[in-house]
């Protein structure tokens, strides 16, 4: 038996089979899935701050719907919101800071010195995150069935699955551009995470209905895929309570759209940043 | 104390807050750090007039949300003081690997963290203006200046900002025993701060033991005050059973046993992380 270098299997150990193409991306994005699933897994400390703290937020703003004496339905809207801000705090953190993170425990340059895809990589801790991030928020929709008896309308799974899979890829894909980005920053990576969340919550009516916003929110729906995704997911599960911005079919369309230009974004701006940061020489700058 | 001491523990606490203002601000110019600095607080208001806005057609009362967002702008001061100074030990230990030259320096960790907390409640005084400039310019946030009562809002506003000061050191000694859970003990404390000191709506709402938890907190007080003597309203329901008077003694009375409980505790703490060897302890979190 040959492999495909020519030398005798058992002779040669593993190391000397070469995979190229689609099969080392696909085996290297798993890889890198299953090293963020398992280290999701590893820290107990972080399994409890991942799922219990997104909906901390979310049950003051249900309170303060109550406190108001608003209609249920406004308890309904800012538990589906809540429940997504466990997806985008993923996404900035987990997605658009990781490349910081990893420069600052000295492992950025492993990535870039290995013979895969960069873009294999990224997707790997997209779809990790992904994953540890669905167990997560199952808490926040435990707590807003168990605990504030939120009722959704009577919906059909498979198109919540259809819209559910469209934001995240729309999302996650933004947060692979954003990784390239912030390749760049140093402390600013910090900072900018830091403000991406409660203005992208109050941008994203993620617990109000985005109709709320007027213009603005038409606006930010052309921008952030977690608007259009929020508003889309609300419309499946509450229908017309969800006082949806656009119909479910454009805004399922329009979030395919994100979801293809984040990606094809978030490979340029892996190459162009990456030559440009190691032309630099900032690849290995801890604290810049 | 002599003169000559506290001549000395202003210098070195007027050097720790320059040292805070350069480590907080010399990243970006200042427009960007301003702009930063407001950008979380002014979204988290206008979430709330928002939300107010999406259902002040059901019958609510104005001033009800007027106490929560007035609430909700001092709740910077327990974000950017009260956690902020988990987060300074928690940045110099990992991210910067400073906390050891901190420790070993005349100046000392104790007043250090007083310095910084000097930035820190500069900081979270302009959040807590802005927030309130905003809500009164453009989104119709308003009380009658004729009904402020102004000793007792002087006496809440100083318990308050003590209480957050004395919290911050107990939560910043407990950032130093605790290595990479600490990140997690600090976002916790501003989410569940959020949450417990009833912020945005009245403590009732809150379960049975977390009510209770609710009502050992200064902040839970500090906010019914500063709804009662600013806004001109508290909130309905159980702080109703309690007059200004006992409101403001409660407030004072927890605040002291925090100062207490927080000079004991920050020092207790301290030991225990030198024992630990946790002072230069980094994980790479």
């Amino acid at each position: 038996m040959k492999t495909p270098r020519g030398t005798t299997a058992g002779a040669a150990p593993a190391l000397s089979v070469r995979h190229t193409g689609a099969r080392l991306f696909v085996q290297a994005m798993l890889a890198r899935a299953y090293v963020r699933i398992m280290g999701s897994l590893r820290e107990p400390t972080w399994i409890v701050s991942d799922a219990i703290f997104p909906n901390l937020g979310m049950c003051a703003f249900v309170l303060l719907y109550r406190a108001l004496g608003a209609p249920r339905s406004y308890e309904a809207l800012a538990v589906v919101g809540g429940v997504l801000t466990a997806y985008w705090l993923n996404v900035v953190w987990g997605m658009g800071a990781q490349l910081y993170w990893e420069k600052q425990s000295g492992q950025l340059q492993l990535y870039f010195a290995a013979p895969c895809s960069r873009m294999a990589i990224l997707s790997g801790m997209a779809i990790g995150g992904l994953v540890a991030t669905v167990l997560r928020s199952l808490v926040g929709v435990a707590i807003g069935a168990w605990v504030f008896h939120i009722e959704v309308a009577a919906f059909s799974p498979w198109v919540l699955a259809g819209v559910f899979l469209l934001t995240m890829v729309a999302l996650y894909a933004l947060g692979m551009t954003l990784s390239s980005v912030f390749l760049l920053y140093g402390r600013e990576a910090w900072h900018t995470a830091n403000a991406l969340q409660e203005p992208v919550y109050f941008l994203s009516g993620l617990y109000f209905p985005i109709r709320s916003l007027g213009a603005l929110g038409l606006v930010t729906a052309g921008v952030l895929p977690l608007t259009l995704g929020t508003d889309a997911l609300r419309q499946v599960l509450m229908g017309p309570a969800a006082q949806g911005l656009l119909p479910l079919p454009v805004e399922a369309a329009a979030l395919a759209g994100f979801g293809v230009l984040f990606l094809w974004l978030a490979g340029r701006a892996l190459a162009y940043l990456e030559a440009l940061a190691k032309r630099e020489g900032r690849l290995t700058q801890r604290w810049q | 104390m002599t003169l000559t001491s506290l001549r000395t523990s202003l210098a070195r606490t007027r050097t720790a807050a320059w040292l805070g203002w350069q480590v907080e601000g010399n990243w970006a110019d200042p427009v960007l750090f301003a702009i930063y600095v407001l950008a979380r607080p002014l979204a988290t208001a206008l979430i709330l007039a928002v939300m107010y806005h999406s259902v002040k057609g059901h019958g609510v009362e104005s001033a009800v949300f007027v106490g929560f967002f007035v609430a909700n702008a001092f709740h910077a001061y327990v974000n950017t003081v009260l956690v902020g100074l988990g987060w300074a030990v928690f940045e110099e230990r990992e991210e910067y690997e400073t906390l050891k030259y901190v420790y070993a320096s005349p100046v000392g960790m104790f007043t250090y963290l007083g310095g910084r907390s000097v930035v820190k409640f500069a900081l979270a005084t302009v959040s807590m203006l802005v927030t309130l400039a905003v809500g009164w310019l453009l989104l119709g946030v308003r009380w009658d200046w004729a009904a402020v009562q102004w000793l007792p809002l002087a006496v809440s506003l100083a318990a308050g900002l003590a209480s957050t000061l004395f919290c911050g050191f107990l939560l910043a000694g407990w950032a130093l025993v605790l290595t990479r859970a600490a990140m997690v003990v600090l976002e916790g404390t501003t989410l569940a701060s959020y949450l417990l000191c009833g912020v945005i709506f009245p403590v009732d709402l809150l379960p049975g033991p977390i009510r209770a938890v609710a009502l050992a907190l200064p902040f839970t007080w500090w906010y019914e005050a500063l709804r009662r003597f600013l806004a001109g309203r508290g909130t309905s329901g159980l702080m109703e059973r309690f007059s200004d008077a006992q409101v403001l003694i409660v407030l004072v009375g927890l605040t002291l046993v925090f100062a207490v409980l927080a000079r004991w505790g920050y020092f207790a703490f301290e030991r225990r992380a030198r024992q630990l060897g946790r002072l230069d302890q980094t994980t790479l979190f």
